[in-house]
């Protein structure tokens, strides 16, 4: 009952906010949504079943320029709605997942991930000089067309049209674990071996599996073409492809909605360091490996975890540890951050060139002060920070993990065995 | 003529060159069973490493010491990140390998600078060797491949003749045997990983000085690195070789052919068909030159994933 | 009840003739002859590496012979793909557990009622609404005595409790034809005795070949059994006269009794 409530009120955040937001946010908002799906879609594939694909930019990519060519066509007074554009997108996605499919299917493991990522990079290093289908190295360009009495012309509706194909497909996908064949793709996943002997053909349904996989990433790259009217070459690129698994291992991908909440995650996070860094990127892969490391399931796991054990947890005593660990967390983050960006601003070309001319190592300032970098203290006291926040975390697991070992805590009535008749 | 020569030299060389970076990520794989994808960056910091040492000291120090440090960053990562998610299945490995190139590409770009830097040849190597067909070869070119050939000779005869070498292929094949030998096995897997390590920073150091050095470095060669590795067998040394070779001549002539599909079809006269029909018909072979490796590893995934002399499947 | 539509031809429901596998230079089987009629409960017995599992992988289809036949119901099946052959109504279960470790006890067993109801890429409907199926796989567990079980994680199970699942899930494609491949394995006096009970309830009309280690298992279950030593059937006959046979008594139950 909690989760549909608190679907329902993620949906009407996500319906009732955007108006009164700035430009930059609902564009970021639209992003968000499309990389939700996108990795919700990709998860299909990995969480489900079991096939790590480092080439799935190669579908929303196909699918990106399906709708670029399908928005050419209105343009030239081809009759479609504009707003059913993303199922162009879906259709390529689904051929070209099928295609795919049969062939990296025939592999399993890493053999498997080095024929996606082959396919992807194949395509990467074809499009720039294929003018007719991906307009070549400038990429097709198009624009959205009014239809159904609408005008598309704001990205706020782009937003909503986004907004409802995405939760319209993650419902699809959703209700894709319901049926047999969503429990057919966890049992291959679990035991290739087993499902044929219990008489499924494995290739044909992991190929089925690569197919719909590929076939919601087509409608998300169809949502992004349509959104950003314009597609080139890149969006083949690997920077796309593994946008795609960090957002699914960083939110976890041992859940349904791991990815969407990685993808959220990471996509807003993006949008506001970008501005103040040029090191976000940096941030995202310390994130992820730090995930990697101590919490493969992703964000998503550890809040399942918590989920799972709601009732057994002594949660008023562990506020305290709880609180000190996000505290530590936060001086040992500060630090990094302050390390990250006095190296940017000293080891920055313009900073270099000057030094180089005047001699002058000129102070960085942060939090208001100005620090001198020759200073050795400039740098030992992030470096402290990082080492103090460890420190706090590592003296927190101890208790941490004591009190997640303490039974639950019984009410005496309730313990006492109930008397039996004889 | 003077085609063929310079681009079979030129090839040969660059081939040398993705052995030296290919045969660290097969020997990884060969024995632990992860693709390391941050051995590319390797290869990177080999290169900006040994750009830094040669502006404060010498190029030849800047060319010893920078495996070295490689070598470390390799042993620590091993020793540190890896060994923690051993557990979790290679997948998992794969993907925290994938993390730490990430990080070193933008650690990269911290302190460098996003764009490449002057890693020059030191000047007592910047002669002519020879003079081919009246164009000056210069002599780095020969440098490079001559510190491939030392590199490769060395380690065949560790691998083969010393003790370390034996223990090193035991622990490849069975390593629960070699441990219950008495082996250290974790020990041998921290010691491949950064002897592997440092043989891609090998690389960059020398490659560096003559090819750019930037942060890309690490995304162009990794990816034609893995397909050395496919092609060549995953965990074969010497398939890893045979590829290597073959993708470099290759890559070497294709860039200077503009055969196409339609010109082929011209010598039957349909030149002006595949002309019309455009797309990949037109596509001359030095445009797809970078697409043509990768059409050898799909191939050889798809057909024969053992590679030219892998045995592992 | 089972959707394989083929009518049982004869008497011998799985007949394996002049059956040859060598990998590579390495040759396990020397030319296995054997019937198995309808019915009844036929044991393998054999030294360790004398071809046991091979022969079971040769007969489920994980590997074609290198020469020889395989037929089950009167059809060839060497060579075929172990879906095909497991669709005609032959199922195996694994030495070594071989489960759905992270879906329940019932999904395991479910797993193999949807494959009997040819429930293969259903992609439109619930399978919660599927009452038949679930109730079925539901029996099944309850057959096996993993009904207290029901929505456990495989993974979580005690090991005979895995074992007993196993056999659920061999029973769930609903085959005619059960291969049992060292069911009793690792397992306790009272464990055992327990599997073999519910061995002989779940297989009472099916026919039933089990290659074990247990001498007291095959004697109390079987009615027949079969000696392979190096490759080659030794003996077969009922269990007084294989106890009796000189040549099996060298060969295999002399080490045991040593």
């Amino acid at each position: 009952m909690t989760r549909l409530l608190l679907a329902l009120i993620a949906a009407a955040v996500l319906v009732a906010l955007p108006p009164f937001l700035g430009l930059g946010w609902q564009n970021t908002l639209t992003n968000m949504l499309i990389a939700a799906l996108f990795a919700a879609a990709f998860n299909l594939l990995m969480g489900q079943g079991g096939m790590l694909s480092f080439g799935h930019a190669a579908y929303y990519g196909l699918g990106a320029f399906a709708v670029l060519h399908l928005m050419l066509a209105i343009e030239n007074g081809f009759n479609f709605p504009t707003a059913l554009l993303p199922l162009a997108g879906a259709g390529v996605g689904l051929l070209s997942g099928l295609g795919a499919g049969y062939f990296a299917a025939k592999r399993t493991g890493v053999y498997f991930s080095l024929v996606t990522l082959a396919l992807a990079e194949l395509l990467h290093a074809i499009a720039p000089h294929w003018q007719g289908l991906f307009g070549g190295e400038a990429g097709l360009s198009s624009m959205r067309m009014p239809s159904w009495g609408l005008e598309f012309g704001t990205s706020l509706e782009v937003y909503y049209v986004t907004l409802a194909w995405v939760v319209v497909s993650i419902g699809l996908l959703y209700a894709y674990t319901l049926t047999p064949f969503g429990r057919l793709t966890l049992a291959l996943r679990d035991n290739e071996q087993r499902v044929r002997f219990m008489g499924f053909d494995p290739h044909r349904t992991k190929v089925l599996v690569f197919g719909i996989s590929a076939m919601f990433s087509g409608v998300a790259g169809g949502l992004m073409a349509m959104s950003q009217e314009t597609a080139n070459y890149n969006i083949f690129s690997m920077a796309i492809s593994s946008q795609v698994v960090l957002q699914t291992f960083v939110g976890g991908s041992t859940l349904f909605l791991g990815p969407v909440l990685g993808a959220a995650v990471l996509t807003v996070f993006t949008f506001l360091i970008s501005e103040m860094t040029r090191a976000w990127m940096l941030y995202q892969g310390i994130l992820f490996v730090l995930i990697m490391l101590f919490a493969p399931n992703g964000i998503a796991g550890v809040i399942q975890l918590h989920i799972d054990a709601r009732d057994r947890l002594p949660w008023a005593r562990l506020t305290g540890p709880y609180a000190l660990a996000t505290a530590a967390g936060a001086v040992a983050t500060t630090g990094l951050v302050m390390l990250v960006h006095y190296a940017e601003l000293v080891f920055a070309d313009a900073y270099r060139a000057r030094v180089a001319r005047d001699g002058l190592w000129e102070p960085v300032s942060a939090f208001g002060i100005d620090w001198n970098p020759l200073n050795p203290v400039t740098w030992l006291v992030p470096l402290a920070l990082i080492v103090l926040g460890i420190v706090g975390i590592l003296k927190m697991r101890g208790p941490i993990a004591q009190l997640w070992a303490t039974p639950a805590n019984i009410p005496p009535t309730a313990a006492m065995p109930a008397p039996h008749a004889a | 003529m003077e085609f063929v020569t310079l681009s079979l030299l030129n090839g040969a060389i660059y081939g040398m060159l993705l052995f030296m970076v290919s045969a660290g990520l097969t020997l990884i794989f060969g024995m632990m069973g992860v693709l390391n994808f941050a051995h590319a960056s390797f290869y990177m910091l080999g290169a900006y490493f040994a750009y830094t040492l040669s502006g404060m000291f010498n190029f030849w120090v800047g060319l010893i010491v920078a495996p070295l440090m490689v070598g470390v960053v390799g042993v620590i990562i091993e020793r540190t990140l890896l060994r923690r998610v051993h557990r979790h299945g290679h997948a998992h490995e794969l993907l925290l390998t994938f993390g730490i190139a990430l990080i070193c590409e933008e650690l990269v770009k911290l302190f460098y600078g996003d764009f490449p830097v002057n890693y020059q040849m030191p000047a007592e190597l910047n002669f002519s060797a020879f003079t081919v067909f009246g164009t000056n070869y210069p002599f780095y070119r020969l440098f490079i491949g001559l510190v491939a050939v030392a590199m490769f000779a060395a380690l065949l005869i560790v691998l083969t003749k010393t003790r370390i070498g034996i223990i090193v292929r035991g622990a490849e094949r069975l390593p629960k045997m070699a441990e219950a030998l008495g082996h250290n096995v974790p020990l041998v897997f921290m010691g491949v990983f950064g002897a592997g390590a440092a043989l891609a920073g090998l690389g960059g150091a020398v490659a560096g000085a003559f090819y750019p050095t930037n942060p890309n470095m690490a995304l162009d060669l990794g990816v034609i690195v893995f397909v050395v590795v496919v092609v060549g067998g995953l965990g074969s040394l010497e398939g890893s070789l045979v590829a290597s070779l073959l993708i470099g001549i290759f890559t070497s002539f294709a860039v200077g052919l503009d055969w196409s599909i339609a010109g082929l079809l011209g010598v039957v006269g349909l030149g002006g068909v595949a002309e019309a029909i455009g797309g990949p018909l037109t596509l001359t072979l030095s445009s797809a030159s970078g697409t043509v490796p990768f059409l050898m590893m799909l191939i050889v995934l798809l057909v024969r994933p053992a590679g030219l002399m892998g045995s592992r499947n | 009840m089972s959707h394989h539509s083929h009518p049982p031809v004869s008497d011998e429901v799985l007949v394996i003739r002049d059956v040859h596998k060598a990998f590579g230079g390495l040759v396990i089987m020397r030319g296995i002859d054997l019937t198995l009629k309808r019915g009844e409960r036929h044991a393998i017995l054999g030294p360790n590496g004398a071809g046991k599992s091979t022969l079971f992988n040769l007969i489920s289809g994980n590997f074609p012979p290198t020469s020889g036949e395989i037929l089950l119901n009167g059809r060839e099946i060497q060579g075929l793909p172990p879906e095909r052959i497991n669709r005609m109504g032959l199922a195996r279960s694994f030495q070594i557990t071989n489960i759905f470790g992270r879906m329940t006890a019932f999904e395991n067993n479910r797993m193999g009622v949807l494959a009997r109801h040819g429930v293969r890429f259903d992609l439109l409907h619930r399978i919660a609404k599927r009452s038949d199926i679930n109730d079925e796989a539901e029996a099944i567990l309850n057959q096996v005595r993993l009904g207290h079980r029901i929505r456990t994680q495989a993974a979580d199970l005690s090991y005979s409790e895995q074992r007993s699942l196993e056999i659920g899930m061999t029973l769930a494609t609903g085959p005619d034809v059960i291969l049992l491949d060292e069911p009793t394995a690792g397992m306790s006096r009272e464990e055992t005795a327990y599997i073999v009970e519910l061995i002989r309830e779940v297989t009472t009309g099916k026919t039933l070949l089990i290659v074990e280690h247990d001498m007291s298992v095959v004697f109390s279950l079987c009615n027949r059994i079969s000696v392979l030593v190096y490759g080659q059937i030794l003996a077969t006959g009922a269990p007084e006269e294989i106890r009796a046979n000189k040549a099996v008594q060298e060969a295999y139950l002399g080490e045991e009794a040593a």
